[in-house]
């Protein structure tokens, strides 16, 4: 049941393509396919959602896509600097301060110490927390620590000094936070997005959200996770927001028996 | 439906740094002084009540005198150490002898820990060892380690190594597989795999447990140390703590024996005191985990 858009290849290379792409977890009777055939692609610069109930495999999308985990079937083929992740924990290490966590992959891609001081600095301010660079993970809020995780991927996605816009994968990364928080935080996303130009494919099981951020919204069927349709996001918003509940539903209840 | 994309800037910055302002979490600090008095009386006034039951115990006569000896005798035999300079050559012998076995433990049992935390196969053949080394006492070492090595620095050196390796190596290990599995995730996304992620992920992230095992190592090495010293005394072993409670002993000399008990008690606090602790609540207030 792969009802699949298929993308016809474009003159601009893709930022992210993958072919007939399937995984399975285990092998003989116990193995679990968690993706079965999924085609797409994202241009370079696209905001694309990518929403399923749970245990569709949006994650394992996202690893397959970082390069975290490989596919059992089918073709991931990256043309970006290096991807960085999100998670739905900002996961800043807690022995760093704010700024050296910004500057870690900077670090290990080998920028020098004031070249890397300066850029972090810089993406701190970007997301709003300039002059917070000295404080410890856990002397910030929630989303304050969200923030910096999103400085940190930027800088991630930059990390060799290439002009590139990068690759932003997010995996659900406003889930744990209060609702307040997300909606602020949501609308930072997209600011910080039209300021850097990156590509992002972020992961959500929330519609409001996705209608909200994404320019594509892809749907995924759940175990196995198969893309069921995908809807480009422009004109009435709530109408859509209403259209995709609806099938998420369907996909759902498909399931109760 | 949210606010639309592009909206003006103004309110949401303001919102946003509200909600910081507001979410940012808070700690209440009571004053220096009450903190010092709060740790520092409590053992005061025990040691002082230790003492005086000491006291009365001897005024008492319950038991004999070469048993139970003054308090003031055991302080005069300090005293007289310290007069006639016996006592810093004796700690000497001792503290430096601990520290550097401490330091080579350190050196083998890191990438030991390393290596049994992260190679399956090496923790599949040696890790349950090393957590039975951890309690196997180190004096049991010692007889075996005098026919070995005879009556030499080896002979203590090996000890104090058996005794401690096991501690430290398996502090690594329960440091590193207490890290949040999403840290070393981080850190390949980030770019840090192999040795790189040691250095940066692994090991900083492990540092608490692997300080609980440093602690724990030291302690350790202190009590084969003195073991050793005990059981092991000969005119090419140098005069430390141990060999001093031994003479004690052997001269029936009580108040050298407790006098010896009480500084090998307080050089092994004094360490933990003034180095372990202060590193240790130190790692763990910048990571935000220490209560005090």
């Amino acid at each position: 049941m792969t009802t699949t858009l298929e993308r016809t290849v474009r003159a601009v290379p893709a930022a992210v393509k993958l072919t007939a792409v399937g995984k399975t977890f285990g092998t003989g009777t116990g193995a679990v396919t968690a993706l079965r055939g999924i085609d797409l692609a994202v241009r370079p610069g696209e905001f694309v959602c990518v929403l399923g109930a749970s245990g569709c495999g949006k994650s394992t999308l996202l690893n397959l896509i970082a390069g975290l985990d490989a596919p059992s079937t089918g073709t991931v083929a990256v043309h970006s600097s290096r991807p960085s992740v999100m998670f739905q924990e900002a996961a800043l290490l807690p022995w760093l301060t704010a700024g050296r966590n910004v500057e870690l992959p900077l670090q290990l891609a080998g920028v020098g110490r004031r070249e890397r001081r300066e850029r972090a600095a810089g993406l701190l301010e970007l997301v709003r927390l300039e002059g917070q660079g000295g404080k410890r993970p856990h002397e910030l809020s929630g989303g304050m620590r969200q923030r910096v995780a999103l400085a940190r991927a930027l800088a991630s996605a930059t990390g060799t000094g290439a002009e590139e816009p990068g690759l932003l994968l997010m995996d659900e990364p406003f889930a744990a936070l209060d609702a307040i928080t997300r909606d602020v935080l949501q609308g930072e996303l997209l600011r910080v997005r039209e300021a850097t130009g990156t590509t992002i494919v972020f992961v959500t099981h929330d519609v409001r959200e996705a209608v909200r951020l994404a320019e594509r919204v892809v749907l995924l069927s759940s175990r196995p996770g198969t893309v069921v349709r995908e809807w480009t996001v422009d004109g009435d918003r709530e109408r859509l927001h209403d259209t995709i509940t609806g099938e998420l539903r369907q996909v759902i209840s498909s399931h109760a028996a | 439906m949210p606010p639309e994309v592009g909206a003006p800037a103004r309110d949401d910055l303001a919102a946003l740094k509200g909600l910081d302002a507001l979410d940012t979490p808070t700690a209440a600090a009571s004053p220096r002084w009450r903190r010092a008095l709060a740790v520092g009386l409590p053992p005061l006034v025990a040691l002082v009540l230790f003492i005086a039951v000491w006291q009365v115990v001897w005024a008492s006569a319950i038991t004999s005198e070469y048993q139970v000896p003054a308090p003031i005798a055991v302080w005069q035999e300090f005293l007289a150490i310290v007069a006639d300079g016996r006592v810093a050559s004796i700690l000497w012998t001792s503290i430096s002898r601990a520290f550097l076995g401490f330091a080579v433990a350190l050196v083998i049992a890191t990438p030991l820990g390393l290596l049994v935390a992260k190679v399956r196969v090496v923790r599949a053949a040696i890790g349950p060892l090393l957590s039975g080394l951890q309690s196997l006492p180190s004096v049991a070492w010692v007889p075996a380690a005098v026919l070995w090595f005879g009556l030499t620095d080896a002979t203590i050196y090996f000890v104090v190594l058996a005794g401690s390796i096991p501690s430290i190596a398996n502090g690594l290990v329960a440091g590193i597989d207490q890290i949040p599995p999403i840290l070393p995730r981080v850190g390949t996304v980030l770019g840090a795999r192999g040795l790189t992620g040691a250095r940066h992920i692994l090991l900083p992230a492990a540092l608490p447990g692997y300080l609980a095992g440093c602690k724990q190592g030291w302690a350790f090495s202190w009590r084969s140390l003195m073991a050793a010293e005990i059981i092991a005394a000969g005119p090419l072993l140098g005069f430390g703590l141990g060999a001093y409670l031994k003479e004690g002993s052997d001269f029936s000399n009580m108040p050298e024996v407790i006098a010896a008990i009480f500084l090998i008690l307080i050089v092994g606090i004094g360490i933990e005191l003034l180095v372990f602790r202060p590193v240790e609540r130190r790692v763990l207030r910048v990571r935000g985990l220490a209560g005090a």
